[in-house]
């Protein structure tokens, strides 16, 4: 192989007629990605690594239901992902309580008096934010997965999850606001703090 | 400009939530407190998912799971396509003569002091087998998979129509040892890979190394 990288889809052809090489190729190229969506829907490595392979070894079966007129194979591979992990999910009631929030309801106002992220160092902002994804409910956690973690674009993400590009953006929205409300929630003595340093000396 | 028509002036290019304001919105920003810090924090946000990403962004599936996909795909499509090209004839022809002089150095070349053993089960535990729940299924092979293992020495052999189980295990190098070869001290408690088969009674009954 040299030159200019295959498509997704020429490397699909070439799987289909046997060819090992190009299997590697695509199951290296893509992996990474399936991994680690699977690993932030589902909190687990144990189980992100199973859907992995679940993913990929339905991409080997005869009735492999690609259709390129539906969207990018990336995008397939996803929505295999994200059926195998719902299942999972459903199978373990693992986030029940947290869909409690329907979409309908009312979007929760952006606290702007304070901000925890700029109390903590780089690390601490980024394993809490991972945190404040996986404790999302799971509509929110995978287009905040998908879109900002993994950046699949809206139309690839509306395909995965099977609906509008519209619901797509209000979902991350809700997402984002959703995040925001958590990290104020998470770290309130750090606001505290800030909250009671004196601005001016009373006399 | 209301707050309203600053925020969905915000949202209308597709897929950029975070994107510069421009002049109006700006004069918008400047008179207006609560949209400026909203706005500021939404961007923080943006910026702190995108160090997670970055943080994650070399995370990928253990080796271990190209491994079976790849065993997967032999199963479905025969040999690999690299077989069948000519110039990789003398590769393979090389790579096996080195396996067959590293398997007569292992079962004739070197015989250690003390007679040998079957490990038992506990001691294959204590080779930190990897259980199914961490995703290393055991596996019924087939006699053409068997190629490549050395029998343990004092093992019982196994049939053709036997029943065997498949076990991917990590041991200390120190555990070659037992199989007679030389391990150098510095290297003793480094890891290697092997596929342990078990016989139905789950007795060891050959070793495969994989590094």
């Amino acid at each position: 192989m040299s030159g200019r990288p295959e498509s997704d889809e020429d490397l699909l052809m070439r799987i289909r007629s046997g060819d090992e090489e190009a299997f590697l190729w695509l199951y290296r190229r893509r992996q990474g990605a399936i991994y680690r969506f699977t690993l932030h829907m589902s909190g687990s490595a144990t189980v992100a690594e199973d859907i992995t392979q679940e993913v990929f070894l339905a991409l080997l079966r005869e009735e492999c239901g690609y259709d390129p007129d539906r969207g990018t194979l990336s995008g397939y591979l996803f929505g295999i992902a994200r059926k195998l992990v719902l299942r999972h999910l459903e199978r373990g009631r693992a986030d029940v309580q947290l869909e409690a929030g329907g979409e309908d309801s009312v979007l929760p106002e952006l606290a702007i008096a304070q901000d925890p992220l700029e109390h903590l160092t780089q690390h601490e902002r980024i394993e809490a934010l991972r945190r404040a994804v996986v404790t999302l409910p799971r509509r929110y956690r995978e287009v905040v997965v998908l879109c900002d973690l993994e950046e699949v674009d809206y139309a690839d993400a509306a395909v995965v999850l099977g609906c509008p590009i519209g619901t797509v953006r209000s979902r991350l929205h809700r997402a984002r606001a959703l995040l925001l409300e958590k990290l104020n929630r998470d770290w309130p003595k750090r606001a505290v703090v800030k909250e009671l340093k004196p601005a001016r000396v009373l006399i | 400009m209301t707050c309203e028509e600053f925020w969905n002036s915000l949202s209308r290019p597709p897929g950029a939530e975070f994107f510069e304001p421009g002049g109006e919105e700006r004069a918008h920003l400047l008179e207006c407190a609560a949209c400026d810090a909203r706005l500021a924090r939404q961007r923080e946000l943006a910026a702190g998912l995108r160090s997670l990403a970055d943080s994650y962004r070399g995370l990928k599936a253990p080796g271990r799971v190209e491994a079976r996909l790849i065993r997967a795909f032999h199963a479905q499509h025969g040999a690999p396509v690299g077989m069948n090209r000519p110039w990789l004839v003398p590769v393979w022809a090389a790579a096996a003569a080195l396996l067959l002089a590293a398997a007569l150095l292992l079962t004739t070349g070197r015989q250690p002091a003390a007679p040998h053993r079957t490990p038992t089960g506990l001691e294959l535990a204590s080779m930190d087998a990897v259980s199914a729940s961490d995703g290393f299924t055991a596996e019924t092979e087939t006699t053409e998979e068997r190629e490549g293992f050395i029998p343990l020495p004092n093992a019982e052999g196994i049939g053709p129509n036997d029943d065997v189980n498949l076990v991917r295990v990590e041991v200390p190098r120190s555990a070659l040892v037992a199989l007679g070869v030389d391990v150098n001290a510095d290297q003793a408690s480094d890891r290697v890979e092997a596929d342990v088969l078990l016989g139905s009674d789950g007795v060891a009954r050959a070793v495969r190394f994989l590094d």
